[in-house]
C-alpha cells in the first residue's frame, strides 16, 4: 500500500510540475571487456588509460549529459530536438555537457571535454568524427564555459565563429537561462554551417586522426612567374653568347709603364658636417591562438 | 723612278712564293724550298749588283676595286680575289693600284687558315641559336687573310682632374646615432705617355670589331716588305691619320681620366667637378695587322667575323635562329614550370607547406 501511495505521489509531482524535473545521466562501467567504451580506431594504452578511466562513459545516442542537473527534462527535450535537426542536416554530432569540475586553468577544462568526446562514440560518420560539443563547467569558484569542434566542424567554426557564438550565449548563460543559452548556441552552429567552411580553410582538409591538414593547390601561378622569370634569365645569357663584339672604350694595355708622372695630387680637406638621430624603440604586441590540441579546436572559452 | 712587278719567285726555280705563317719562312711549292726574308733580300741585292739597274724602285701591286662598295683591296701577283670581302659581290676589277700603299711596318700572320677555320666552325659550341646553315662550307671557304691597315699612335696626356670627395662615417652612441661627412677638394694633375694606340684606317672595317681583336703583341712588329702579302689581302686605309686619332683620344683621354679618378683613394664618393686632360699625338706609324676575316650574308644582313692573324682571337657577332629561340624559350619555361610543381609536391609530401 506504502509503495501504490509512493507511485501515485510522485505520478503526480510529475504531472504537476514536469519543468522542475531533471534528469540524471546514465554512465557505464569501462573495462577490458568493452575496450573501455573506446571503439574509434585510437589506442587505449599506458599513455591514456588513466585519461580513458577518468572519462564518464555514456551512451553517445542522448546527446545531452547533464552532470550538473542544471537542466530540466523539458529542456533536455527541445535540446535534443534542435540537435537533431542539427545532426540530420549537418552530418556532424552535437553534444552538450555539463559537469562540475574544480580546475585551476582553462586547459583542463578542455582535457575533460575532448576526452570526454574522444573516449565516447561521438562522432556521426565514425571517419574523421566530426561533430561539436558544448562544455558548461558549473564549478562554484568559477564557472566556464567553452565549445569543442572536431573533425570537419573545424572547418565550418572557426576560432571567430565559436567566440561570436561565445558571445551570443553570454548574457544567458551568465543569468542560468540554459535554454535560450543552448538554442542560440545550436542555431548559430547551424547558421554557420550553412554559411560554409571558412573562408581560410577552404584548403584544408581533416585527416585521420581529426587534425586540420593543408590540400596540396598547385601553385600555378608561382610556378609560371619563377619559370617565366628563370627563362627570361637563362635566355638573355645564351643569346649573349652570340655577341662577342664589345666596344673597347680605354687603352690601359697601351699605357707605358712608368710612365705617369704628377706634378700636383691634392687632397684638401674643406669642411666637415655631424648629423644625427634618435633612434626610436618600439614594443610589438603578441598574439594569441585558439587551437587547443591535436585533433581539435575551441573557441576562446568565457567564465560566468 | 721606275716600276716592277713584286719579285716573289723563288732563287732556285723562279716559282712563286708564298709566306708561310708557321715558319714565318717564304715556300716554293715547286722544288719545296724555304727561304728567310733575309735570303731573298741578299738575291734581290745581288741580281741588281749584276746590272739590272732597278734601284729605287717602287713594287707595282694589283688593286681589287670593287664596283659595288668602292672597297679596294691591294694584293701582289700571285695573289687573287674573286669577290668582294666587304659585300660579296663577285664583280670587281683587277687594276694597277693607284695612289700611295707604303706601310712603315708590319706583322705577320702567325696562324693558319685552318686555325680560322676551326675557329669559325667552333662557334656554334655552347650557343645553340647559330643558324643551321651559318657555318656552312660554303660561308667557311670565304674566309681570308686580309692585312688590315692600322694608325699606331703615340700619345702623350697632359693635364688633370679636380674632384669633390667626401668620406663617411657613422656611429651610434647611447640612442643617438650620428652620421658624419668630411668634404676634400682633390685635384690630380701630370703626364703619361701611351704607345702604338690601335686605330684601323677603313671605314669598312667597324672599330668595335677591331677593337675587341686586341691586343696584337707589338714585339712582332718588323718594316714592311712586300712580300709578306704573299698568299694574303691588303686592304689600303682611306681613313687619314688625323680622323683616325680622334679614335685613339678618345680611349686615351677616357683611360687617363679613369686612372687619376682611382689613384684619388678611401673616398666613399667621388665627384669630378673639372677635367682638363688633353692628348697631344707625338707619333703615327701606318702598319699592317694580320686578320683572318669572313663575312657572311645571313638574311640580307652582312655579318663579320674577324680573327686576330697573330694571336688566334676570334670577334663576330652572330645572328640569332629566330625559331630556335622560341622553341628554347618554351621548353625551358615548360621543364622549368614542371620543376617547380613536382618540387612544391615534394615539399607538401615533406610537410612543407608553401
Amino acid at each position: 500500500m506504502k509503495k501504490f501511495v509512493k507511485w501515485v505521489l510522485l505520478s503526480f509531482f510529475l504531472v504537476s510540475f514536469p519543468h522542475l524535473v531533471h534528469a540524471s545521466v546514465i554512465t557505464y562501467e569501462r573495462t577490458s571487456d568493452n575496450q573501455y567504451g573506446v571503439n574509434k580506431h585510437w589506442n587505449v594504452g599506458g599513455h591514456n588509460i588513466d585519461n580513458v578511466m577518468d572519462t564518464p562513459y555514456v551512451d553517445a545516442t542522448s546527446k545531452i549529459y547533464d552532470f550538473s542537473d542544471i537542466l530540466t527534462s523539458d529542456v533536455e527535450k527541445q535540446l535534443y530536438r534542435q540537435i537533431q535537426q542539427f545532426i540530420q542536416t549537418t552530418n556532424m554530432d552535437m553534444v552538450i555537457v555539463t559537469y562540475n569540475l574544480p580546475y585551476e586553468s582553462d586547459s583542463e577544462n578542455e582535457y575533460f571535454a575532448t576526452d570526454f568526446y574522444d573516449y565516447n562514440d561521438f562522432g556521426i560518420d565514425f571517419e574523421t568524427y566530426s561533430g561539436v560539443l558544448l562544455f558548461r563547467n558549473t564549478y562554484e569558484r568559477d564557472r566556464y564555459y567553452n565549445i569543442y569542434t572536431f573533425g570537419k566542424a573545424q572547418l565550418y567554426f572557426d576560432f571567430d565563429r565559436l567566440d561570436v557564438t561565445l558571445d551570443n550565449m553570454y548574457s544567458y548563460f551568465t543569468t542560468d537561462d540554459y535554454l535560450s543559452g543552448m538554442s542560440i548556441f545550436v542555431d548559430n552552429m547551424l547558421e554557420y554551417y550553412q554559411q560554409g567552411i571558412v573562408s581560410k580553410y577552404k584548403d584544408y582538409y581533416v585527416d585521420e586522426d581529426g587534425y586540420l591538414q593543408k590540400r596540396y593547390v598547385p601553385p600555378f601561378f608561382i610556378a609560371g612567374i619563377f619559370s617565366l622569370v628563370i627563362t627570361t634569365i637563362i635566355m638573355f645569357v645564351l643569346i649573349k653568347k652570340n655577341k662577342m663584339v664589345k666596344k673597347a672604350s680605354k687603352a690601359d694595355d697601351y699605357l707605358l709603364s712608368d710612365s705617369i708622372r704628377y706634378s700636383l695630387k691634392e687632397d684638401q680637406f674643406i669642411r666637415s658636417h655631424t648629423s644625427s638621430y634618435r633612434i626610436s624603440s618600439s614594443s610589438g604586441g603578441g598574439s594569441s591562438g585558439g587551437s587547443s590540441g591535436g585533433g581539435h579546436s575551441s573557441g576562446g572559452g568565457r567564465h560566468g | 723612278m721606275s716600276n716592277k712587278v713584286l719579285d716573289n719567285h723563288c732563287p732556285c726555280c723562279s716559282a712563286p712564293l708564298f709566306y708561310n705563317t708557321t715558319t714565318n719562312h717564304f715556300k716554293c711549292n715547286y722544288c719545296g724550298n724555304e727561304f728567310e726574308l733575309k735570303d731573298l733580300q741578299k738575291t734581290e741585292d745581288v741580281t741588281f749588283e749584276k746590272g739590272h739597274n732597278e734601284t729605287n724602285v717602287d713594287p707595282v701591286y694589283v688593286a681589287y676595286s670593287c664596283s659595288n662598295c668602292g672597297a679596294e683591296i691591294v694584293a701582289d701577283e700571285h695573289t687573287s680575289s674573286t669577290f668582294c670581302l666587304y659585300c660579296g659581290n663577285a664583280a670587281i676589277l683587277k687594276d694597277k693600284l693607284s695612289g700611295e700603299f707604303k706601310p712603315n711596318k708590319i706583322i705577320p700572320f702567325r696562324t693558319e687558315k685552318e686555325t680560322a677555320i676551326t675557329a669559325f666552325k667552333n662557334l656554334s659550341k655552347g650557343r645553340p641559336f647559330v643558324p643551321k646553315d651559318f657555318l656552312s662550307q660554303k660561308n667557311i671557304s670565304k674566309i681570308t687573310g686580309l692585312y688590315i691597315p692600322f694608325w699606331l699612335y703615340q700619345v702623350k696626356v697632359s693635364g688633370g682632374i679636380e674632384a669633390e670627395g667626401v668620406k663617411v662615417s657613422s656611429w651610434t652612441r647611447g640612442d643617438v646615432h650620428y652620421t658624419k661627412k668630411d668634404y676634400y677638394k682633390l685635384a690630380r694633375v701630370g703626364e703619361m705617355d701611351y704607345e702604338k694606340v690601335p686605330v684601323d684606317g677603313s671605314t669598312r672595317f667597324h672599330n668595335d670589331i677591331m677593337n675587341a681583336i686586341e691586343p696584337f703583341d707589338y714585339q712582332y712588329l718588323i718594316d714592311f716588305n712586300y712580300r709578306y702579302l704573299s698568299g694574303f689581302l691588303a686592304e689600303k686605309y682611306d681613313l687619314d691619320s688625323e680622323i683616325s686619332f680622334e679614335e685613339a683620344k678618345r680611349r686615351v683621354l677616357t683611360s687617363a681620366k679613369d686612372i687619376m679618378y682611382n689613384d684619388m683613394e678611401h673616398y666613399t664618393t667621388k665627384t669630378i667637378t673639372n677635367n682638363t686632360i688633353k692628348a697631344e699625338k707625338t707619333n703615327v706609324e701606318y702598319v699592317l695587322l694580320p686578320v683572318w676575316m669572313i663575312n657572311v650574308k645571313y638574311q640580307g644582313q652582312f655579318y663579320l667575323f674577324a680573327m686576330n692573324g697573330q694571336s688566334g682571337k676570334f670577334i663576330g657577332d652572330i645572328p640569332l635562329d629566330q625559331k630556335k629561340v622560341i622553341i628554347y624559350a618554351i621548353v625551358i619555361f615548360i621543364v622549368l614550370f614542371f620543376v617547380i610543381m613536382i618540387g612544391s609536391y615534394m615539399l607538401y609530401q615533406m610537410g612543407v607547406v608553401l
